[in-house]
C-alpha cells in the first residue's frame, strides 16, 4: 500500500520537470502561472473501456487523447502546467464506471475526466462527475439520451448521435431508394430511440414503415429477421443494431448478398469496428463524423502525425473514434487555456456556445457546442463502401456532407435539463 | 405473410449449429463430470489459430509466407479447419494438466478453475491477436447465397449445418463403435474397472479433455464466419452450451443433440413471429422442461448432482 | 482439510472477540482508508458486497447449494429501491424495505422451482432464472431505463424521528452501511450456530440422509434461498443508493460468477469469515491491478487459477492451516467414486 506515497513522490519530481519545460517554451505564459502560484500538473482521468464489448474502440479513443496531450505538452503544457493522464479500465460496465470515476476524483485527484464509448458507462461516470463538479467529456457514445434526458452541466458530448445520423440519411434515401421502409431495431433504449427518430422523419417526408422487427440484444443469428425482410420486400431497411450484434449481422447480410437489395441504412459505423474487414461487410449507407481522406486542409498532416506517433499500431490510419478522442481532448485543453484558469465553472462557461472553425475541426462546416444540450453540433458525412479501391485502408466512399443546422437534434433541447451553475460544486483543478 | 416452412427449415439448421457448439461441452461433462467454463474461450482460440493459419500470421512477410498466401484459399482453409481444432485441443490438454489437482475434491473446483482459465485465455487472445474484429476468409465454393423456394439462404450456413451433422455422427461412432469409446465410457462410470483392465486413467482423461477442447475449437472455426471473430466471442457460446446440456440431461449424448434442435427451432420460430422474444424463448424452454423433469429430457444420474 | 462444520461453536455468544475486532476495523475505516492509498467509495462498495456475500454463503457454503444467478436479486433490490424513491417517496427505510421484500419475493418464486433440485441442475436453473431477470430488466425499459439504467435516484436522509442525518457524503453513507454490516454479521453468526444452521450443514453433507432423519429438506432449501435473496436485495438497495442509479449489468451471469469467485477465494467453504476476506481481496486486487495494467484480468485470472489449484480452501483455509499446521487431509469426496 506504499504505492500511493511512491506515486505522489514521482508526481513531485515530474512537477519540477514540467515547471522547467514551461519556463523554456513560454516565457509570457509562465509569469501568469507563477502569479497564480500553481505549477503542479493538470491531471486528466481517462475513463475508456479496455475490456468488454468496446475494448477496441476504447483503445482508439485513448490514442486520440494521448496524441492531443503529447502535442500540448510539447508546446509547454497549458497555463505553464504540464498535462498528466491516468487511465483506468471501465470494462464496458456502468457499475465499474461509477467506481472508476470515484477513484479518479478522490484518489487520483483528476481535475477532468474524458472518454466513453458505451452510453451506460458514460451515464454512470457523468453522475459522479456532476456530484463533484468535475468536467467530463463523453467522446464517443452516440446515444441521443446523452445530450437529451441524461445531460449534465459538467458533461459535453463530442460524437454525432443517432438522431443526427438519421436526419442526415432519411430524406436523401427516400429520394434515392424508395419510400417503403422496414425498421430493424435492437430491442433496447438506444435502438428504440434511433428507430423512433427514423420513423418520425420518415413520416415527415412521406415514407411508410412497412414493418418494424425488434431484435433482442445479444442476437447472433439474424436469419429469421432476414427471411422476414425478404418476404416483406421493402425498398429500404433502416438498421439500428449496435455493438457485437451489428458485427454478426453485417457478416450474415454479406453472405446472403443482401447488401444492395434492399437498400440498407445503417446508423454510424465506427472505424475500429470495420477496419480490415472485406468491403462487402460494409453494405449500405452509413454515417460518420470524419474520414481520413476528406479533401480538406490539415487532414493529411493529421494522418502523418498519427502515423508518426503510432508506428506499430495495426490500424494504419486514424478513424472517427480516434478523431473524436483527439478533438475532445485538445478542445478541453484549449478551453482551459482560454479561460486562463482551471476553475471548473469558468471552463464550462468557456465551452458553452464555443465555436470551432471548420479548419480546426477538419470538417466542411464550422461546429459549435450547443449551450442548451452540451452536444457538439457538427458536419455529418454519409458514406458507403469504396468498392474497387486499390488502397486497403481507403474503405469509405463519402457520398455527401450534411451541415450541422440540417441534422441538429431539435428534440434534445426539450428533454435536457442542465443543472444550474450554483448546484454544481466549484473548484480549481 | 410469414410462411412457416422456411422458418422451420431455418430453425433446424440453427439447431444443428447449436448442437455443434455444445458437442465438446457435452463430451467433457458426460465423461469427466467437469463443467468446462473455458469452453467458449477454447472455441475462440480455435478460430484464432485458424485465422493465423489462413493468413500466415507473423510468417506472412517471409518467403514461406508469400508462397503460402499465393495458394488459393481452399487448401489453406482446409488445413486451418484441421489444425485450428488440434491446437485448441492441445491447449485443452494443458488445461487438463492443471485440472488434475482438483480431482477427488469438490466438483465445484473444476468449474471454478476453468472459469479462471477462461479469463486468462481471453486476455492472451487479446495480447496475441489484438482487440479488433477479425475476418476468417472462406473458399468461394461454400460462400455466397443459394435460392431455395424463392428465398435466399446462406450457402455457408447450410455447409456448417451439414458439417455439424458429420461431426455429431463421428463423435457418436467414436464413442459407440470403437474400443476407445468403450473405455472412455467405462472410465466415466467405473474408474476402478478401467484401471483393473490396465488402462492409464490419467492418459484417458487427458485424451477426452483434449478431444472436447478440440471440438470446441472446431465449432469456433465453423461458427465464426457467421458470428464474426473478436476476443470475447466465447461468451456467446458458454450459455447456449450450458442450456442445451441442462435441457438434454447431463451425460446423454442424444439428449443434448435433441435439446439443441429444440432450442434452434424455438429460437428460429419465435424469431419469425415474435422476434423480440427469440433469446428469451431458450430460457423459458429450459424452465418449462427442467421445472417438470428433474434431469432434463434424457438425463442420467450424475456425480454433479451432489 | 477443515470444513465449515469444524468451526468451534460458541452458540451462547452473540458477540465473539472476532466480531468485536471486525466491528472495530469497520468503524475506524474512514480514518485510515485514505492514508493507505484507497478512497472512501471503495469502502462503501466493499461493505455492500460483504452483506451480499454473507447472505450468499448461507446458501453456497453452509447449505452447499451453488447458485450462479444471485446477481439477479441484487439487481431486483437495486431497482426496487430506486423505483420506490422515484415513484413512491424519498425514504430510506421504505426503500430498503422495498428492496428486501422485492428480492425476497423474486427469490421465493425462484426457490419454489429450484428447491427440489440438486447439484448441477440446481446451478443450471439458477443461471436460467438469472438470465430471465437480466433480460427482463433490459427489456422493460419503460420501467427500468433499460441498459442505460435507472438514473438520478435520490439518496434519502437517515431519519430517526428525533434527529436526521444527511447521507449525501460517502463517509456518512459508509457509516450507515457499516452499522448494517455489523448487525448482519451478528445475526448470521447466530443463525449458522443455531439448530437451523446445523440442519443447513446436514443438508450440505448429505441431503438424502438429512431427509431420512425427518427434515423437510426442500423446505429448508426454500427458506435459505429466499433468505439469501433478501440479503442480496438489501445489498442491492444500498448499491443503488451508493451509485444513485441502478443498472442491469449486476444481474448478468458474469457478475453472478464474481460473487462465487469472491466467496470461494476468501474461503467461504471452510470458514464463516471467508466471504468477507474474499470480498476485500477481490476489490483491492482489482483496484490496484486495474490502475497498474490494462491486462489486469490476465493477472487476476492467473491468480485465481493458482488459488484453485494450490489452495482451494481459500484465504481462510490458508490462515486456518497456519494455525493448525499438523492437521492431516482427511476429507475426501471424490467425484469418481460414484
Amino acid at each position: 500500500m506504499t504505492k500511493g506515497n511512491l506515486s505522489r513522490r514521482q508526481l513531485l519530481k515530474t512537477t519540477a520537470a514540467a515547471g522547467a519545460v514551461g519556463t523554456f517554451f513560454g516565457p509570457w505564459k509562465h509569469n501568469r502561472v507563477y502569479a497564480a502560484a500553481s505549477d503542479k500538473p493538470i491531471k486528466i482521468g481517462i475513463t475508456s473501456d479496455a475490456s468488454g464489448q468496446y475494448a477496441n474502440s476504447g483503445a482508439s479513443d485513448r490514442r486520440g487523447m494521448h496524441m492531443a496531450i503529447a502535442e500540448y505538452n510539447a508546446k509547454g503544457g497549458v497555463l505553464g502546467r504540464k498535462i498528466e493522464s491516468t487511465h483506468i479500465d471501465t470494462e464496458t460496465t456502468p457499475a465499474t464506471g461509477s467506481r472508476v470515476a470515484e477513484r479518479m476524483i478522490n484518489r487520483e485527484e483528476a481535475g477532468f475526466l474524458i472518454g466513453a464509448v458505451s452510453s451506460g458507462v458514460a451515464n454512470a461516470i457523468s453522475q459522479v462527475a456532476q456530484k463533484n463538479g468535475v468536467i467530463y467529456f463523453n467522446t464517443n457514445s452516440s446515444s441521443p439520451t446523452e445530450s437529451g434526458k441524461n445531460c449534465h452541466r459538467v458533461k459535453f458530448v463530442w460524437d454525432g448521435n443517432g438522431t443526427n445520423f438519421a436526419k442526415a440519411a432519411v430524406k436523401n434515401s427516400i429520394d434515392r431508394f424508395g419510400d417503403q421502409w422496414t425498421l430493424l431495431t435492437n430491442d433496447y433504449v438506444w435502438g428504440h430511440n434511433t428507430a423512433a427518430a427514423t420513423r418520425s422523419l420518415l413520416e415527415q417526408y412521406g415514407g411508410t414503415v412497412v414493418d418494424e422487427i425488434l431484435v433482442p440484444q445479444g442476437t447472433r443469428d439474424f436469419s429469421s429477421a432476414l427471411l422476414n425482410i425478404q418476404q416483406a420486400g421493402p425498398d429500404v431497411v433502416a438498421a439500428a443494431i449496435g455493438g457485437d450484434d451489428q458485427k454478426a449481422m453485417r457478416q450474415q447480410v454479406a453472405q446472403l448478398g443482401m447488401g444492395d437489395s434492399p437498400a440498407w441504412i445503417n446508423n454510424q459505423q465506427d472505424w475500429p469496428d470495420v477496419y480490415g474487414l472485406p468491403l462487402d461487410n460494409l453494405f449500405g449507407v452509413f454515417g460518420t463524423t470524419w474520414y481520413y481522406k476528406l479533401a480538406l486542409p490539415g487532414v493529411d498532416d493529421f494522418v502523418k502525425r498519427y502515423q508518426a506517433m503510432y508506428p506499430d499500431t495495426k490500424m494504419r490510419v486514424p478513424g472517427n473514434v480516434f478523431y473524436n478522442g483527439y478533438m475532445a481532448m485538445s478542445n478541453m485543453l484549449a478551453a482551459i487555456e482560454r479561460a486562463g484558469t482551471t476553475n471548473n465553472i469558468a471552463v464550462i462557461k468557456e465551452l458553452e456556445g464555443h465555436k470551432m472553425s471548420a479548419k480546426d475541426r477538419m470538417q466542411h462546416d464550422d461546429a459549435w457546442i450547443d449551450p442548451a444540450t452540451h452536444q457538439v453540433q457538427q458536419t455529418i458525412y454519409l458514406a458507403t463502401a469504396n468498392t474497387g479501391s486499390e488502397d486497403k485502408d481507403d474503405m469509405f466512399k463519402i457520398l455527401n456532407n450534411v451541415s450541422p443546422q440540417d441534422v441538429s437534434d431539435t428534440n434534445a433541447g426539450g428533454s435536457c435539463q442542465l443543472e444550474s451553475y450554483d448546484d454544481t460544486p466549484t473548484f480549481d483543478a | 405473410m410469414t410462411l412457416l416452412l422456411p422458418h422451420i427449415f431455418n430453425g433446424l439448421t440453427l439447431g444443428l449449429l447449436f448442437a455443434l457448439i455444445a458437442l465438446g461441452f457435452t463430451l467433457i461433462v458426460g465423461v469427466m463430470e467437469v463443467i468446462n467454463l473455458a469452453h467458449g474461450s477454447l472455441f475462440g482460440l480455435g478460430a484464432y489459430f485458424a485465422l493465423t493459419i489462413i493468413g500466415a500470421g507473423w510468417l506472412s512477410d517471409t518467403t514461406f509466407g508469400v508462397w503460402w498466401l499465393s495458394l488459393p484459399i481452399a487448401p489453406r482453409y482446409i488445413l486451418a479447419l484441421i489444425l485450428g481444432p488440434i491446437f485448441a485441443g492441445l491447449a485443452g490438454m494443458v488445461l487438463e494438466l492443471a485440472l488434475r489437482r482438483t480431482y477427488g475434491k469438490v466438483p465445484l473446483y473444476g468449474l471454478l478453475l476453468t472459469f479462471g482459465a477462461a479469463l486468462v485465455i481471453e486476455e492472451l487472445i487479446r495480447l496475441g491477436w489484438g482487440t479488433g474484429e477479425q475476418f476468417l476468409q472462406l473458399p468461394q465454393s461454400i460462400n455466397g447465397a443459394v435460392l431455395i423456394g424463392g428465398l435466399i439462404f446462406s450457402k455457408y450456413k447450410l455447409f456448417a449445418a451439414g458439417f455439424s451433422m458429420l461431426a455429431i455422427a463421428a463423435v457418436w461412432v467414436f464413442l459407440e463403435k470403437t474400443p476407445y469409446g468403450a473405455i472412455i465410457k467405462a472410465g466415466a462410470h467405473d474408474s476402478e474397472m478401467v484401471r483393473a483392465l490396465g488402462f492409464d486413467l490419467a492418459r484417458l482423461r487427458l485424451l477426452v479433455f483434449g478431444l472436447g477442447a478440440g471440438l470446441a475449437g472446431l465449432a469456433g472455426v465453423i461458427m465464426v464466419p457467421i458470428w464474426g471473430l473478436r476476443p470475447h466471442v466465447g461468451v456467446d457460446v458458454v450459455i447456449p452450451a450450458f442450456l442445451i446440456i441442462a435441457l438434454g440431461g447431463v451425460g446423454s449424448f442424444w439428449g443434448s443433440v435433441t435439446a439443441a434442435i429444440l432450442v434452434g427451432l424455438s429460437v428460429g420460430i419465435t424469431g419469425a413471429y415474435a422476434p423480440a422474444w427469440s433469446m428469451m424463448s431458450m430460457y423459458i424452454l429450459l424452465i418449462l422442461v427442467v421445472g417438470f423433469r428433474t434431469r432434463g429430457l434424457f438425463g442420467k444420474k450424475s456425480a454433479l448432482e451432489n | 482439510m477443515v470444513t465449515l462444520s469444524d468451526i468451534s461453536r460458541r452458540s451462547g455468544q452473540w458477540i465473539t472477540p472476532q466480531i468485536a475486532v471486525f466491528a472495530l476495523v469497520l468503524l475506524s475505516l474512514p480514518f485510515w482508508i485514505g492514508p493507505i492509498g484507497l478512497y472512501q467509495y471503495i469502502g462503501v462498495e466493499i461493505a455492500i458486497w460483504i452483506i451480499f456475500a454473507l447472505g450468499f454463503n448461507l446458501l453456497f457454503g453452509y447449505t452447499g447449494l451453488h447458485s450462479f444467478g444471485h446477481g439477479a436479486y441484487l439487481g431486483v433490490g437495486a431497482y426496487a429501491f430506486g423505483l420506490f424513491q422515484l415513484h413512491v417517496g424519498v425514504s430510506l427505510f421504505g426503500g430498503l424495505l422495498a428492496a428486501i421484500l422485492a428480492a425476497g419475493v423474486a427469490g421465493a418464486v425462484v426457490a419454489s422451482f429450484v428447491s427440489h433440485r440438486r447439484g448441477i441442475y440446481f446451478a443450471l436453473m439458477t443461471i436460467a432464472f438469472g438470465q430471465l431477470f437480466w433480460f427482463g430488466a433490459v427489456k422493460m425499459h419503460w420501467i427500468t431505463g433499460g441498459e442505460d439504467g435507472l438514473l438520478n435516484i435520490p439518496r434519502p436522509d437517515l431519519n430517526l424521528g428525533v434527529t436526521s442525518f444527511d447521507l449525501s457524503g460517502n463517509t456518512a453513507l459508509y457509516y450507515l452501511i457499516a452499522t448494517l454490516v455489523i448487525v448482519i454479521t451478528i445475526l448470521t453468526w447466530r443463525a449458522v450456530n443455531s439448530p437451523f444452521g446445523r440442519i443447513l450443514q446436514a443438508i450440505r453433507q448429505n441431503e438424502v440422509r438429512a431427509s431420512f432423519i425427518g427434515y423437510e429438506v426442500w423446505w429448508f432449501k426454500w427458506v435459505v434461498f429466499t433468505l439469501s435473496a433478501m440479503f442480496a436485495g438489501l445489498a442491492g438497495g444500498l448499491f443503488s443508493m451508493a451509485q444513485e442509479s441502478a443498472y442491469p449489468d449486476v444481474m448478468s451471469l458474469h457478475q453472478s460468477g464474481l460473487i462465487v469467485m469472491m466467496v470461494l477465494v476468501g474461503g467461504g467453504l471452510v470458514n464463516f469469515w471467508g466471504p468477507i476476506l474474499g470480498v476485500v481481496l477481490y476489490f483491492i486486487a482489482r483496484d490496484v491491478l486495474g490502475a497498474i495494467t490494462e491486462t489486469w484480468l490476465l493477472w487476476y485470472g492467473l491468480m485465481f487459477v493458482a488459488m484453485v489449484m494450490f489452495k482451494p480452501e481459500g484465504l481462510a483455509g490458508f490462515l486456518a492451516e497456519l494455525k493448525r499446521p499438523s492437521e492431516p487431509e482427511t476429507w475426501t469426496k471424490p467425484a469418481e467414486e460414484q
